[in-house]
Formats: structure tokens, sequence, C-alpha cells
């Protein structure tokens, strides 16, 4: 990994939010809100209006409204929420953070349940095991996130009574309470990773398996479980990561489904909350946000990548 | 092409989802037909009936019939994320097909952007989309199609450079065919077959996408039958009638489950490499 | 002496859902100790399924009918899972067909080698390590201490070959059975490979069971051969004499087969004008980008020129840019430099008209994707047909001229085998009816009965036609006995141009020169 290929990653971190920013900024021009109307409630006099909107460069052309907001975003200034009147800014990166705990919890949750199932799957081919996985990976990747949430609510929070359906609790505050409180959407968030990443580990573990390098450990006398530990597992392993590094991104969609639904005050919720409302200033911040822990996320699961896989190098 | 049909039968995920996809199919067709009920008809005195007799699925918090408003959702649902995958893949296969064709700095261009726009997850993309559109199923279909136009796109680009590699194409080039023949009569035909598979499973994305939408309240609007929508309302009764919400939830897993098998089914029968 | 390995009577069945395919008949052969036989058969004749049967490694599908297989006086057959591990590395050491697969890639060569001496010679890992080094110094590896350090991506394939060499030694093993271990490697490595083996083998005194495609090959380095056709074992025999007294029809089929420089298949010498002038042609593929500089160019400056029905030999080891001048003669790849059609000059790809591109045909080297799989065999030939101002009604014609029934014409790609998918991109290039046909590496992934019969075919086409071939090919021997001219490429240069007499002659590149001695000829 050299420093030319940091650079490369770099420029396309940058250029992903130079995109996507001219994105989010071209769709919110368009969305039929008047930020001077929002401000001010729908009571305010033309003259006030007029002048909030002069203040804020409405007036000005649009290419001249995106230089100037993106000149602000790039200091860290994401503007006003029109609902709040606070710093979008420091709004969203909490709300970022709430979001994480979220993903992260529902990558490891996922790592531990889906390596091992498509990996069995694959030494058990056509077995019982092999079919509960097919099943699994069925219902997983066909469930919306809402329904899942839904019926998982419906069983633990309000059968079993054992979990609480809605709400958070920061760690800090109460580690196991907050843990309790994250659990049910950790889980909803984790079962279409699980379904997609337990197929993918169980075909690409079935390739290695037939690959001529494992063929050739075992005619050199090695033991199964040496062959499988030692060759197979390293080289089955390694193209998940790259498959976790795109899923990033359906997570970060699932996300903003199941905070709503279990009131979990993330960037998703933040996000719909702002939709709601027209705040375009928040959902601008928001989805660049977004796009950016995208970005950055599949970044260092390249570098992981070259890292694991001594094969690729980048010069 | 029947011989493909064929093929995809003798596979178990095709028979069942080919099994699945006619029983949806007639559904939509004949959906309000075979409804016992009006699915708008409220009725009070039958509010949240179990699952019996007269309301085989049970009634919901209107005491509007379960079974009739599935029956007539079907319609609300899956032709339009039929329709919505089919602008998104024709989108999608138009500009990944033109980047490969072009290739080198251009190809570049067209790719590092459409990663960028990828970046923007999904369902955030068609939730920016519908807010600046209007809520609404159509228009929910339409931001569906725009959000997933860059996978498409990537899908059938990745395809395309595969074949466009192949020695035929070569051959193609080198007796100095033009660049419309070597698209569409030597690379499309062997395009085709990947981005049909491809596309499939996208509508079981789109079928669940579009749930989530009218979910979210910014698809379908009450007091239209649509599944997401169903789910949508009946969450606050999950305590009292939990069948409102399972019915609609089985529906939506159903149809998604038929999509992906199909997809699944294809990609064994149209490889053909087994066509012996 | 007891025989190290012997089989006998020994039938083997796969079952598919298609039916019973049997793919061992009835096989028996004994290997003495310090014996090398070698084992010649096309692909499918069943000598893959031999090494699975001995090594213990059968698919699923497999089903043993009957006869036995001994390792001294252990029965394999009985041989219990965990007895297997024993015998495997330990007992019959393996060296596979192609180092780059048969290596893991994400671990060391040196973990790869002392993995077996920890195994099965109960070495501490760091007496392994030592082991090994000295092991790599005998497969005459430099800085062996560096090497065993090494990811297999990060050495040749030749230097993977002998780690692998190495690991199937080191444990001294009784038998080594080698699955074609040059086939994958260029020309000269291979016959390094095959210098180390047989130094080995005289220092050792390990028997070995050599399989391979290459008749020629094997009659060099093996004390016997045996040669199996459809699972049947036709002929064993002596190797000295098999070339000279081949007693089995099929025996004598895959001599008959076998490239010999010194019997020539073609005797005219042409004089005419030149066909085709090459000047500087220079192929660059890639460019520089703001985070990579250009990779160095294919080509550089190759001039050559080809008369009308004359056979030019281009011959190279892969990388030497021999398949770039193909792409640039035929306009798939931009170069630059000069091209002499006749009297015509053609200065770059968009000078290349129909005119031309009749003219300058190719055929390439893979027949599965030369051939487009969604088009009939009727509708492939039919385009360069009309293309080229004839019409279908020509198909059957064109069809009988590679010898394929016109039936075939309904046929899809797929239904067709290796040779017959190369016979049908041949005619298509006749379709055009070119003066020039660029053959790159055609017979390369075919079996040598079937590149027997596409040479035979092509000589009579030129026959017919007079055209021209521009021969590309690894294969030395092969195109001394049909060129007139051979040039010799490496790393992107062209190193010789001369005729096929003077190539034994002074005046040779010592690449060149290299090139034949490492091209087996058959002994007797």
């Amino acid at each position: 990994m050299s420093a030319s290929w940091l650079l490369r990653r770099v420029l396309l971190i940058a250029y992903t939010i130079l995109v996507v920013s001219l994105l989010v900024f071209g769709i919110t021009q368009v969305l039929p809100a008047d930020a001077a109307v929002t401000l001010l409630g729908e009571n305010a006099t033309p003259a006030a209006l007029e002048a909030v909107r002069l203040k804020l460069g409405l007036g000005d052309p649009v290419w001249l409204q995106y230089l100037r907001w993106l000149s602000h975003v790039l200091t860290g200034d994401f503007g006003v929420s029109m609902r709040t009147g606070q710093p979008v800014g420091p709004e969203m990166f909490a709300a970022l953070s709430r979001s994480l705990l979220l993903a992260v919890g529902a990558i490891l949750v996922m790592l531990v349940l889906a390596v091992p199932l498509g990996m069995l799957a694959a030494l058990r081919q056509g077995r019982l095991v092999d079919m509960f996985t097919s099943l699994v990976s069925y219902l997983g990747v066909s469930l919306p996130e809402f329904v899942t949430a839904t019926l998982m609510l419906m069983l633990f929070a309000d059968r079993l009574q054992w979990l609480p359906a809605t709400g958070y609790v920061a760690p800090l505050e109460d580690f196991w309470d907050s843990v309790r409180h994250l659990v049910l959407p950790v889980l909803t968030a984790s079962v279409i990773l699980i379904a997609h990443v337990a197929r993918m580990v169980r075909s690409e573990t079935l390739d290695v398996l037939h690959s001529d390098y494992i063929r050739a450990a075992r005619l050199k006398g090695l033991p199964e479980p040496v062959v499988l530990l030692r060759h197979a597992l390293r080289n089955a392993l390694l193209p998940v990561v790259t498959i976790v590094a795109l899923d990033v991104g359906y997570l970060l969609g699932g996300i903003i489904v199941i905070e709503e639904i279990f009131a979990l005050p993330g960037i998703g919720r933040q996000l719909v909350v702002a939709i709601t409302a027209r705040d375009l200033p928040s959902i601008q911040a928001g989805a660049l946000i977004m796009a950016a822990t995208y970005a950055v996320a599949n970044s260092l699961a390249d570098m992981a990548y070259a890292f694991l896989d001594r094969r690729i190098r980048y010069d | 092409m029947t011989e493909a049909f064929r093929r995809l039968l003798r596979t178990p995920q095709g028979a069942l989802s080919i099994a699945l996809l006619i029983l949806l199919a007639a559904v939509c067709v004949a959906g309000p037909a075979l409804a016992p009920y009006d699915p708008e008809q409220i009725d009070f005195l039958g509010r949240f009936s179990p699952p019996g007799a007269l309301h085989w699925l049970g009634a919901d918090q209107l005491g509007r019939d379960v079974l009739s408003r599935l029956l007539v959702g079907a319609r609300s649902t899956v032709p339009l994320a039929l329709l919505a995958t089919l602008l998104g893949t024709l989108g999608g296969t138009v500009i990944g097909t033109v980047s490969a064709y072009l290739g080198g700095r251009w190809d570049e261009a067209i790719m590092r952007t459409i990663d960028a726009v990828m970046a923007v997850p999904g369902l955030l993309l068609a939730l920016l989309l519908v807010s600046t559109l209007g809520n609404g199923s159509f228009n929910a279909a339409i931001a569906i199609a725009v959000a997933f136009a860059p996978g498409m796109a990537r899908v059938t680009r990745s395809v395309a450079l595969t074949v466009r590699n192949q020695d035929y194409v070569k051959a193609a080039i080198a007796r100095g065919e033009g660049g419309g023949w070597i698209v569409f009569r030597e690379m499309l035909p062997n395009v085709v077959a990947p981005v049909v598979i491809e596309t499939t499973i996208r509508v079981a994305f789109a079928v669940m996408l579009f749930a989530t939408l009218s979910f979210l309240g910014l698809g379908a609007q009450p007091p239209a039958s649509e599944w997401g929508l169903m789910v949508s309302e009946a969450r606050r009764y999950l305590h009292q009638a939990p069948w409102i919400i399972i019915a609609p939830s089985v529906a939506i897993g159903l149809t998604a489950i038929a999509f992906n098998l199909l997809g699944d089914g294809l990609r064994d029968a149209l490889n053909p490499r087994d066509e012996r | 002496m007891n025989p190290v390995l012997s089989v006998s009577g020994y039938t083997l069945d796969y079952v598919t859902s298609g039916g019973t395919h049997r793919a061992l008949d009835d096989v028996s052969l004994a290997i003495a100790p310090g014996e090398v036989l070698g084992l010649v058969g096309e692909s499918g004749s069943g000598k893959s399924s031999l090494v699975w049967s001995i090594m213990r490694h059968l698919p699923r599908n497999a089903r043993e009918l009957q006869g036995a297989i001994h390792l001294g006086d252990t029965d394999l057959r009985r041989a219990t899972p965990k007895a297997l591990l024993g015998i495997r590395g330990r007992r019959i050491g393996m060296v596979f067909q192609d180092p780059s697969t048969s290596l893991n890639p994400t671990l060391t060569l040196g973990r790869q080698l002392t993995e077996v001496l920890v195994r099965h010679r109960g070495f501490s890992k760091a007496a392994a390590w030592q082991e090994g080094i000295e092991l790599l110094r005998r497969v005459e590896l430099h800085q062996p201490e560096v090497l065993m350090r090494r990811y297999p991506h990060e050495v040749s394939g030749g230097e993977k070959q002998r780690v692998v060499i190495a690991t199937a030694f080191g444990c001294r093993p009784e038998l080594i059975l080698f699955d074609e271990p040059t086939t994958a490697l260029d020309v000269i490595t291979g016959a390094r490979i095959l210098d180390l083996f047989r130094r080995l083998r005289a220092e050792t005194g390990v028997a070995a069971l050599y399989i391979s495609h290459d008749l020629g090959l094997v009659s060099r380095i093996a004390d016997r051969v045996a040669v199996m056709r459809r699972g049947k074992l036709v002929e064993e025999a002596a190797a000295s004499t098999i070339f000279r007294a081949p007693a089995h029809e099929d025996t004598r089929r895959l001599v008959d087969a076998v490239p010999r420089p010194e019997r020539r298949l073609v005797f005219d010498e042409p004089s005419g004008p030149v066909l085709l002038g090459a000047r500087d042609i220079a192929v660059q593929y890639g460019r520089k980008t703001l985070f990579r500089p250009a990779p160095p160019p294919a080509t550089r400056n190759v001039s050559l020129d080809v008369r009308e029905g004359e056979i030019l030999g281009v011959v190279g080891e892969s990388g030497s840019g021999k398949s770039s001048i193909a792409r640039a003669l035929t306009g798939l790849a931009e170069f630059r430099g000069g091209i002499r059609l006749g009297k015509r000059p053609i200065a770059g790809v968009a000078q290349m008209d129909a005119a031309y591109r009749r003219a300058v045909q190719i055929v390439f080297q893979h027949p599965d994707t030369s051939l487009n799989p969604r088009q009939r065999v009727g509708e492939i030939l039919g385009r360069p047909l009309r293309m080229f101002g004839g019409d279908a009604r020509e198909i059957p014609r064109l069809l009988e001229q590679v010898r394929l029934p016109a039936s075939y014409a309904g046929r899809w790609p797929h239904q067709l085998s290796g040779g017959e998918k190369q016979r049908v991109a041949i005619a298509r290039a006749f379709a055009a009816k070119p003066a020039l046909v660029i053959c790159d590496e055609i017979t390369a992934a075919l079996d040598v009965s079937v590149q027997a019969s596409i040479i035979d075919l092509l000589l009579a086409l030129r026959a017919e036609h007079g055209t021209a071939y521009l021969f590309i090919t690894h294969d030395l021997n092969l195109i001394r006995q049909i060129a007139h001219r051979i040039a010799v490429m490496r790393r992107g240069e062209l190193v010789d141009l001369l005729a096929v007499d003077a190539l034994q002659g002074e005046s040779v590149h010592p690449y060149t020169r290299e090139l034949i001695a490492a091209s087996p000829t058959p002994v007797g």
C-alpha cells in the first residue's frame, strides 16, 4: 500500500462527496419548500419573508447557492436546522454515533452467525444444515426490515416481554439498559446481512474446497482439520470483506426504517424527520454524512482486503 | 427459450417460483373478483375480529376484511414494483452498455460517478426523490427506478466488458463489422441472460422497497390496501390483533421469495455451458 | 524384486445422470523400484482417473468395480482414511500440473514446504525450516532462505514448480506421481524442470509415474511407456522402442501425430511477391495515468513480411508479443508503424477497409470463446459470407471444405467438440476467401491427434486456395514441419527471422538455439 494508492483512495472519497453533494443539493433544490416560509411560518408578512430570502441568498443563482453551501460544509458548517433553529452539524454527528453503534453491532452479530453458518453449509452440502441455511437466506433477503422489526417487536417485546420495545439509552449512562434497548434493532438490521453473507460464504467456501491447492493439501497427507483451518478458511473469508463493505450501503438504508420503528434517535431517524418537515439543511447534511460514511467504510474494507490478500499490489 | 423454460421447471427453485408467481398473477388479475368483501367497507362492530369462518384472515381496526384487502392489495404493489424494476433496468442497461462501449477515460469517469451515487443508500435516494416528486404510488415507483439504475448500470457494464473481450467479438471487429452489429447481434444476446437474472432478483427488492416507502407514509396513501401500508396502520394494534400485521407481512415475504427463487432458477437454467 | 506400485485388473465407472461412464477398463500396470513409467493419453483417456484411484481421491460418483492397487505390500483400496494420511505425502509424493493453482496463495512457500516435513518426518518447526532451505537448494533455487518467506505470487512459475517438486521429494517417498508437470510452463522453463527431474531421479532412485499427453516428451524421460485410450491400456513398451515400432494401431496414430521437425509436411517454395509487409510495428496497451506509469510496450519495432502462399511461423514464449502482432495486423490493437498489403500502404487501424479485412483473416486460440454461443453454426458462417460477396447457399460447401457434415449448420457451438469448433472458426475465416490467415496458437488447446488433423486441414486448404499463413505458436517442432520461414520473438522484439533450413546453422541468435534445445524431439 503505497502513498499513491492512499492518495487515490482519498481522491475517490472526495469525488464521492462531491458527486453526492451535487446530487443531494440538486434534489433538495427541487423540493417544494420555501425556506423562508419554513423559517417564519405561514403567517409571516411578505416583507419579512423577502428580508429572510435576501439574507439567506435564496434569490441568487443556484450554482452560487451550491458553492456557498459547499464551502460552508467544507469548513464543518452544515447550517442551521429550519425546524429546531440549532446548528445541524453537531446534531447529525451525535445521531451518527448512535447509528454506528447499531451498524457495528449488526455487523458483529452477522460475522458471528453468518460465517460459521455459511461454512458449515458448504462442508455439509445438501445436508440438513445446508438446507436450513438456504431457508434462512431466502427468508432473510425476502423480508423488508419493517416486517422483521414488527415481527420481532410482537414476539420479544409484546408476547414474551423480554426486551423494551422502543427507545434509546446511552451506553455511558446505563450500559446494560443500553444493550437491552439495542438488541432488537441490532438483530433486525443483521437479518438481511446474515442471509446475504451466509450465502456468499457458502459459495466462496465451495469454490475454495474445489480448488487445486486444497486438493494438493489433502494429497500431501494433511489431516482434514488442518486442511480446513490452515488452507481453506483464510481464502474463503477474503471475499467476505468485500461483500460486507458493499452491504454497508444496504445496512445504512435499513437503518433508516429500523431507527424509525424502534424510536432510536440515529441519523436515519433524523433524516426521516427532516424529510417530513422539509428541513433542507438537515436533509443535505444527513444524506452527505451517510454517503461519506459509506465511502470511508468501503475504503477501510479495501485496505483490510489488501492487508489480508498479499496477491494484490497497489502501486 | 422453451428449452430454457423446461430446464427452469426442472430445478426445485424454478418450479416453486413458477407456482408462486402463477398464484400471484392470478391474484393480481382476479383479486377483486375473488375478494369476499369490499376491501374498504368499514364495519365498526366487526373490528378486530380474529380469523374465523366470517373473516378467514380476520378483520382490521376498522372492521375491514383482511383477506379482501390482501387480494386487492396485490394490484397496488406487484405491477408497480415490476414497472419500477423495468424502468431502472432499462436506464441502467443503457448507461452500462454505453460506458462499456466507450471504454477508456469515459468509462472510468462514468463508473466512478456511478460508484459515488451508490454511496447514497437506495432507500435514502428513493426517500429524497419521493419527497421531491410528492407522495404516491406512481412517484414511489419512479423513485425506485432511479435508485436501481446505478446498480444495474454496474452489473450490465461488467457483463458487457466480459463479453466484449470474447474472441467472437474480436472476430467481428477484425472482419470490419459496424458498431451496431457488434453491440446488437454479437454482444447483446450474451449480455441479456445475466441482466435478466439480476433484474428478476431486483423485482424482489422493489417489492420490499415499495412496501417500505408505503410503510413510511411516502408511497401508497390510505385508504389503499397496499401491503406495506397495511402493516404500518396495524402496528399500533400489534398486541390486540397480530393477524392484521402477519397477513400482509407473509404476502410481502412470499412475493419477494417467489422472485428470488425465480432469479436463482434462471441462473441455473440460462447458463449456456449446461445446455447439453 | 517386488514392484513399488502394482495395479491389476482395475475397473472404474462414473455414475452420472446420463448413465454410467467407464473411466478405466481392466487396467494393469506395475512400476519397479527406481523405474519411471510414462503414462500417455489424450484428454479423457482415463490417465487422471488412474491418478485419483492411486491417491484414493475419487469423486463421490466413482464406482470401483474390480481390481487391486498395491503400494509395496499395502493394499491401497483397503487403506483406512487414517492410514491414508500416512501414505499421501509420506509414501507417495505428487507434483501437479499447474503450480500457480496447486500452491495456496495465502501461505508462504516455506510454510507449504515444511508442513509436510513436520507432519510426516516429525521435525520441529525450526528443524523443518532448515531442512526446507536444504531441499530448495537441492532443486537448484537461488537464495532459498529468501524464497522460503515468499508468497507464491511473488515468484515465477518455474520457481513455484521447483518448490512443489521439493515438497514431493521432501519426505523421501517410494513413489512420485507427476501429473503433466511442465504443461503449464514455458518451453525453456519446462525443459529445465525436466533436467531437474532427471537429476533428482538419478540421485534418489525414486520410482515415478509420469503422466503426459506428450509422447515425445515421455519417451525421453521414462524407462517404459504405457499408452491409454478410452480407459484401456492399449500398449506398454520400452521407451526406446515405442517410437520406432509402435505395436498397437492407437499408438501408431499417436506417434504419427507427434510433431517431428525432420518430417516436413510442406514441400513447395513460394517465390511470389510480398503479400503483406509490416514495418516497425509497435503495440502499446494501457497508458500512463495519474497514478501509475504506462506498462512496457507489448512489441517494439517488429518488421516482417509474408509472401503469397507462404507459411511464416512466429514462435516465442507467453508474453513475447507474438499475439500482439496478430492483433495489430487484424486491427484489434492500435499500433505504430506501417503495414503494406500488396502495393497499398496502411498507416493505421482506420485505413483497414473492407478489402484489407477480407484479405487478412484470423483464427483464435480458444475454441470455446471464438464462436458466439448464441448463434448457430449457419449464422456464424453466413454473416462473413454475405459480407464478403458470397451468399448463404455456400455454407454446406464451406463446411465440407473443413470436413464437417453440412447438417452442422443447424448446430449450436456448445454441441461441438473443441476440434470441431476450431474447424468452424477456420471455415469462418475462409468464408472471406482470404489471401492471408493469421493462426494464433490455434492448436494449443487441442489434443495432438486433433492438432495433426487441423494442420492437415490447413495444408489442404492452402493447396486449394494458395492461402498464406502467419502461424503463431510456442511449439517449435510443429512449426518446423510446416513453415517456410520462422520468426523468433522474445520480450516484444524479433530476435531472428530466417528460413527453416537455417535454424540448424551457425548464424542463429543464442535464444533461438536455446529454444531448439528445449523442444524435446522424440527418441528413436
